[in-house]
């Protein structure tokens, strides 16, 4: 299952191969992203995401209507947004708070979502560890409104769409490597 | 302060000075972190040599915690005595100056404790035995109670009328025989019906006291979609504090030894409360989720990482990242000494709380620890 989507990912990343810059494609970065998504949607929500088609965009990312910035710095640098509609996100953070069901994106919900991003990253960073990739992360940022941009030090980022039966949640991955 | 090479640091040890990231500046890790594992082997990773530790390893919060715990401990038992003597004597109850007297000294210590330390006191309401669950079930929903209206925003007055009547809510229990209450199995229709009469029993024997306080003890089992007893009143029918300790109740019976079942672990205990939205007030229970976080004090939890721990607080307005104190580390050996792990500051956030442990597991281990670290909070 897991070599399948690695497999998937890194054929289709070929196609982007010729982006220069500081913006990295090394499947061996991304991977740990998609996977960690994965998992804990699945964990989260007891559901299975599948993944949508991967772009290149150009910065700023233009959020959708719940955003969670979170910074990462170290052998990778640069930011990692998580955007998500308010419904979607009112699901995720229902499931991640025992199910009480919340009428608008309350303090307790808002907390949830930003825990469900650090879980990810928490993941994927591990994950980027045991490939010899240390990095660390600054707590969540959450950006709230559908007219939300946010410019990233690194000019081109990698969108990953993961679709759920509860909606999409887009991972924009704007890093670059510190080495080498 | 003192320099030390990154191969004899050991989790535990705190940072005296920021650690950076060579030929970059960037921080890697602040001053003043608690090191772990995996924090030590990320030093390693950027090939940095020596590094500062504080000697002394504890923070002063920490500090004040070892003087308060004990203090708080004695005077929570304080309490229970004297809410036992109190209730076992309420046969002979007047409206009296003397008793007016005895239940504001009681829930002034209470309020006095929960603005101290409100984790601490929480603590105390997880560690109990069954002997005397009356009087410590009375002062525990007490103090959830009033945990639930600090959160809510009440005055001074309206926390203190609510401890009260926290503490006062199952006086009816009195009137019906001890052999009932007291006992194991399954109860008869008749010893159940009788049961449900303590509620009324209880605004009888407070007829004199103030409406809430009669309110509380009248309602505190009457349900939010009106299947409670023995009224059967819905929702905003039923008096707003009760509504309160009607959930301060059901949470500390669930996490109570009893004689006649297992008790739960703090987590079940609120995944069932929040779960119920048919039985409490809806908009309560997100106050109640606030209040006690979603990893409440006494869970024990484990982290991405693995290692295993106990929450010690809660941190506001971050229901997802507790203190908490490890006592096992990411192969399941027990740890020389606890570490305490804040999990709301910056540099932790690579952790997270993966699980709860299961109730067997949460059994097991909570022998363990106690047995280990008998002075553990």
């Amino acid at each position: 299952m897991l070599v399948g989507r690695s497999y998937c990912l890194i054929t289709e990343l070929g196609n982007f191969s010729n982006v220069e810059g500081g913006f990295f494609l090394k499947a061996e970065f991304i991977n740990p992203f998609v996977g960690a998504a994965y998992d804990v949607i699945k964990k989260v929500a007891g559901i299975e995401a599948t993944k949508g088609e991967l772009a290149v965009a150009n910065s700023p990312i233009r959020g959708d209507e719940v955003n969670v910035v979170i910074g990462v710095t170290g052998d990778l640098t640069g930011q990692i947004i998580f955007c998500l509609s308010e419904a979607t996100a009112q699901v995720f953070s229902s499931k991640m708070l025992m199910n009480l069901t919340t009428d608008s994106l309350n303090e307790l919900a808002k907390s949830a979502i930003c825990e469900m991003g650090n879980m990810i990253l928490g993941n994927a960073v591990t994950a980027l560890s045991e490939r010899g990739y240390f990095c660390t992360l600054t707590p969540p940022a959450l950006l709230i409104g559908k007219e939300v941009v946010v410019s990233t030090q690194v000019l081109k980022f990698l969108v990953i769409p993961l679709e759920t039966k509860y909606g999409r949640l887009t991972i924009n991955v704007a890093l670059q490597e510190n080495r080498g | 302060m003192y320099r030390i090479k990154v191969d004899q640091l050991t989790p535990g040890m705190v940072l005296a000075q920021d650690v950076l990231i060579p030929r970059t500046g960037v921080t890697l890790l602040p001053s003043s972190t608690l090191l772990t594992m995996e924090m030590i082997r990320r030093i390693g990773h950027f090939n940095i040599e020596e590094v500062y530790i504080s000697v002394s390893e504890k923070s002063d919060k920490e500090k004040s915690e070892e003087i308060l715990a004990p203090v708080m401990a004695e005077t929570h038992q304080k309490s229970v005595a004297v809410v036992e003597k109190f209730i076992t004597n309420f046969d002979h109850y007047e409206e009296s100056d003397y008793t007016k007297a005895v239940l504001d000294g009681l829930v002034g210590d209470l309020l006095e404790q929960v603005k101290m330390d409100p984790d601490l006191l929480l603590n105390l309401t997880h560690m109990k035995s069954y002997d005397n669950y009356l009087f410590s079930h009375a002062v525990n929903v007490s103090i959830i109670s009033i945990l639930i209206g600090e959160q809510l925003g009440y005055s001074e007055e309206e926390l203190n009328l609510l401890g009260i009547a926290g503490l006062l809510h199952d006086i009816g229990m009195l009137k019906i025989s001890v052999a009932t209450w007291k006992k194991t199995g399954t109860l008869t229709p008749t010893e159940y019906k009788e049961v449900r009469k303590h509620p009324t029993y209880g605004a009888q024997y407070l007829a004199d006291m103030h409406e809430d306080i009669k309110a509380v003890a009248a309602e505190h089992h009457e349900r939010h979609d009106g299947s409670g007893y023995p009224k059967g009143l819905k929702g905003s029918e039923i008096n707003y504090k009760a509504r309160i300790v009607a959930i301060a109740d059901v949470y500390d019976a669930c996490i109570s030894e009893r004689l006649y079942r297992e008790r739960l672990t703090p987590q079940e205990a609120i995944r069932l409360i929040v779960g119920d939205q048919k039985c409490f007030d809806p908009q309560l229970l997100k106050i109640f989720l606030l209040t006690m976080a979603v990893y409440p004090i006494g869970s024990y939890v484990r982290l991405n990482t693995g290692e295993v721990g106990r929450v010690i607080r809660v941190v506001k307005n971050q229901p997802f990242r507790p203190v908490l104190s490890l006592y096992y580390d990411r192969k399941g050996e027990l740890l020389p000494e606890p570490i305490r792990l804040d999990l709301s500051q910056d540099v932790n956030h690579l952790l997270y709380i993966k699980e709860t442990l299961p109730p067997t597991d949460h059994k097991k281990v909570a022998k363990q620890v106690a047995e280990t670290f008998p002075n553990s909070i």
